[in-house]
């Protein structure tokens, strides 16, 4: 049973990741589920998809519609494409549904990983979630404009 | 008013004339002082790994050194407040073995604090509305400019504003904290380019445009390490309120496509390269035109809260006079080569030279940063510039304070009359300091300064630029150096590149490699028979060094240095 965090609260996830056995929906890759569309075979509901650093968002944008889970994989400590994924899916596309970071996500990026329209966290082995939870307060204040989800700054400079 | 009337006491807070904080930029500095403090808690007691820390105190400006942690502290666009360099000083004091080192980007280093005792550093910066916020690590550097931003008489409009606002945007930028590899902006605000800005990942010019506003000209990809670029020009002219858009728009290609597979192929230049400067620049167009919804737009009632800050030092009405006349030959030869002409008349800007020989370039002691600190005070309006060439600058000095200003400064080992010439020299900290380094730059920098130790052959050879890096990571600018020194490791021995004809401002260029490197103990020799060829070769008194090697190429130079009777590899 794998525990997340969602919306502000420690739950455990509902979802099954690609290869996982278990009930539940499952997660696609972005290139399974893009087949799937292709075929004409995409559910209306209850659709979760996966993209890793190097998926553009540009593909799965226009299929966002039918599209409920949305996780961005963070493979390594530094690569931060995933963090322009994310802003793109919440700006340009509008993309409303859960926005999923997993991988090595550690509580020092959770104040980053909530400006940029996170709203779901499935960290690191190890990490603690409550810790994680407290990060989001990182920061009372930021100098830009973003996707803030479950982080209050108060003070805002420009954007 | 007078100037003197408006100094602030020791202990008063801040000239005027920089930015201030208000409660946003406190609350941010003093909330990250707290965050890492935290981070280095947990690393001290075994919670995290030394992997998972080291990009959590890079980007706070920390490294783990040959001999102890090294911290760098920004200093945007180079600009403090004496009571700032107050503060350095009560840091070297305190924490460190009793001196700082500034840098080619404006910044100062600490060699010596313990990893424990950062947290309390951070603290006592804060105090002063300073940090070492992304000063290292992967992501957006601190903003360099012009050191005679404001004062210079060539300029168009002031960069500090603009500099001021980068860094805000860039601070904490939650996008782009995690970039394939460091990421350095430059701003400059004249036609001369004082900042290096052509050899940055951004370089921002201010610019007239088609319309007589004022306008932006941006460059992309110049940088030096293992593969020096110059910068391309991929917008000739963006109006104001659109940087930060269009700063946006470049870093956002860059964070999708820039490389991370391989360290060396990671920083930006290397995009530009594999894409075009022309596809690249449409890529950016292209992302620009369809952010322009979310992209941030830079107001002008923000433009004008953060200019004010830079505007109106009280100056007097002054006329010029020659300061010089009358004076001793000592006096004479500061006044020209360490002292430049002020948009106000009456007034000028005065270099204090770190570059006393046999000083390691850019140091300072604890002791020079409280005297600079009350000099500055009495002469300069409270304020203190820091140039890339690792010199400092008073750059608001009336000129009837001139004589008494230098009689100040000599006896601090600060009035050296070498601004410009061969040794005001850069150079990285090497192999004495740094982890990375493969040679002791700073061994062959004493070196050169005890070889040329005459100031009238100096001042004969008129302005020369060297630089020299410790290795080819090139923090000491070898690429665009006169003279360019690169230490490199031969089977665990010391051997030295040298390179001619770089230069960092005017006409950028990289600098052609002479030859075979040279052992240690000769590297003062070699450059002594470059300058022979050059002082036989000039057409006459006036042809720099620079243009002499661009007439008649590095030929005449490589048969003189490698010529027969002298020993090679």
């Amino acid at each position: 049973m794998r525990q997340i965090i969602r919306q502000r609260e420690i739950v455990v996830d509902a979802w099954r990741y690609p290869g996982e056995a278990g009930d539940g929906p499952v997660v696609q890759p972005l290139a399974e589920y893009l087949a799937v569309v292709l075929a004409g075979q995409a559910p209306e509901h209850g659709t979760g998809v996966r993209i890793g650093p190097t998926d553009e968002v540009e593909r799965l944008g226009p299929h966002l519609g039918r599209v409920d889970l949305v996780v961005v994989e963070f493979p390594k400590n530094g690569d931060g494409r995933g963090f322009t994924q994310g802003q793109m899916l919440r700006q340009r596309y509008r993309y409303a549904g859960e926005l999923r970071a997993a991988g090595v996500i550690f509580r020092d990026h959770m104040f980053y990983l909530a400006r940029c329209g996170f709203d779901a966290f499935d960290l690191a082995p190890g990490e603690s979630p409550q810790a994680a939870l407290a990060a989001l307060h990182s920061f009372s204040v930021a100098y830009q404009g973003a996707s803030d989800a479950g982080v209050h700054t108060h003070g805002r400079r420009c954007g | 008013m007078s100037a003197r009337a408006v100094v602030p006491a020791a202990g008063v807070p801040y000239s005027d004339a920089v930015y201030q904080y208000d409660d946003i930029d406190q609350t941010l500095v003093d909330e990250r002082v707290r965050q890492f403090r935290e981070q280095t808690r947990r690393f001290l007691a075994g919670e995290l790994s030394e992997d998972d820390f080291r990009p959590l105190r890079l980007r706070n400006g920390l490294y783990i050194q040959r001999h102890a942690p090294m911290l760098r502290i920004a200093i945007p666009y180079g600009l403090l407040a004496s009571r700032q360099v107050r503060m350095l000083a009560h840091i070297a004091r305190k924490y460190d073995r009793d001196y700082g080192h500034f840098t080619t980007r404006q910044n100062m280093q600490f060699n010596w604090p313990r990893l424990e005792d950062v947290p309390d550093i951070l603290a006592d910066l804060a105090s002063v509305q300073m940090h070492s916020i992304q000063t290292s690590g992967n992501c957006i550097r601190n903003v360099t400019s012009d050191h005679l931003a404001g004062v210079a008489p060539d300029e168009i409009a002031d960069p500090r504003p603009w500099c001021e606002i980068i860094r805000q945007w860039s601070t904490l930028h939650p996008e782009f904290s995690y970039l394939p590899r460091k990421f350095k902006i430059a701003v400059t605000g004249a036609p001369t380019d004082r900042a290096a800005s052509e050899i940055h990942d951004i370089g921002v010019h201010i610019v007239r445009g088609p319309d007589g506003g004022l306008g932006f000209e941006i460059l992309v990809g110049g940088g030096l390490g293992r593969t020096p670029m110059i910068g391309k020009v991929i917008r000739r002219y963006l109006p104001q309120a659109d940087l930060l858009g269009y700063l946006e728009a470049i870093l956002r290609v860059y964070n999708r496509h820039g490389r991370r597979d391989n360290i060396h192929k990671a920083r930006i230049k290397i995009l530009l390269k594999a894409l075009g400067a022309e596809e690249f620049a449409r890529q950016v167009e292209a992302e620009f035109e369809a952010n322009r919804e979310f992209a941030p737009r830079v107001d002008a009632a923000e433009v004008e809260r953060v200019s004010a800050f830079f505007r109106g030092l009280p100056y007097a009405q002054l006329a010029d006079i020659d300061a010089a006349a009358g004076r001793s030959p000592a006096f004479q030869a500061w006044y020209r080569h360490n002292t430049r002409a002020h948009k106000v008349s009456g007034y000028r800007s005065v270099f204090l030279s770190l570059k006393k020989h046999g000083v390691p370039p850019g140091d300072v002691t604890s002791a020079q940063l409280d005297a600079i600190a009350a000099l500055a005070d009495e002469y300069s309006f409270g304020l203190v510039r820091v140039t890339h060439d690792q010199n400092l600058v008073f750059a608001d000095v009336r000129q009837s304070d001139l004589h008494a200003l230098w009689q100040a400064l000599e006896p601090l080992g600060l009035a050296t009359p070498n601004i410009g010439t061969l040794t005001d020299m850069i150079c990285c900290p090497g192999l004495d300091f740094c982890s990375l380094a493969n040679a002791g730059s700073l061994g062959v920098a004493r070196q050169i300064q005890e070889h040329f130790g005459d100031f009238d052959y100096l001042y004969d050879l008129g302005p020369i630029e060297i630089k020299m890096s410790g290795c080819m990571n090139a923090c000491g600018h070898h690429h665009v150096g006169h003279i360019g020194i690169l230490g490199v490791d031969k089977h665990g021995e010391e051997w030295y590149q040298i390179q001619l004809g770089g230069s960092a401002r005017g006409q950028v260029a990289l600098g052609e490699v002479l030859g075979p490197s040279v052992r240690q103990a000769e590297v003062a020799g070699v450059i002594a028979r470059i300058l022979d060829v050059y002082v036989q070769r000039r057409e006459d008194a006036d042809e720099t060094f620079l243009e002499t090697v661009r007439r008649i190429g590095i030929e005449p130079f490589q048969e003189r240095v490698y010529a027969a009777d002298h020993q090679a590899a």
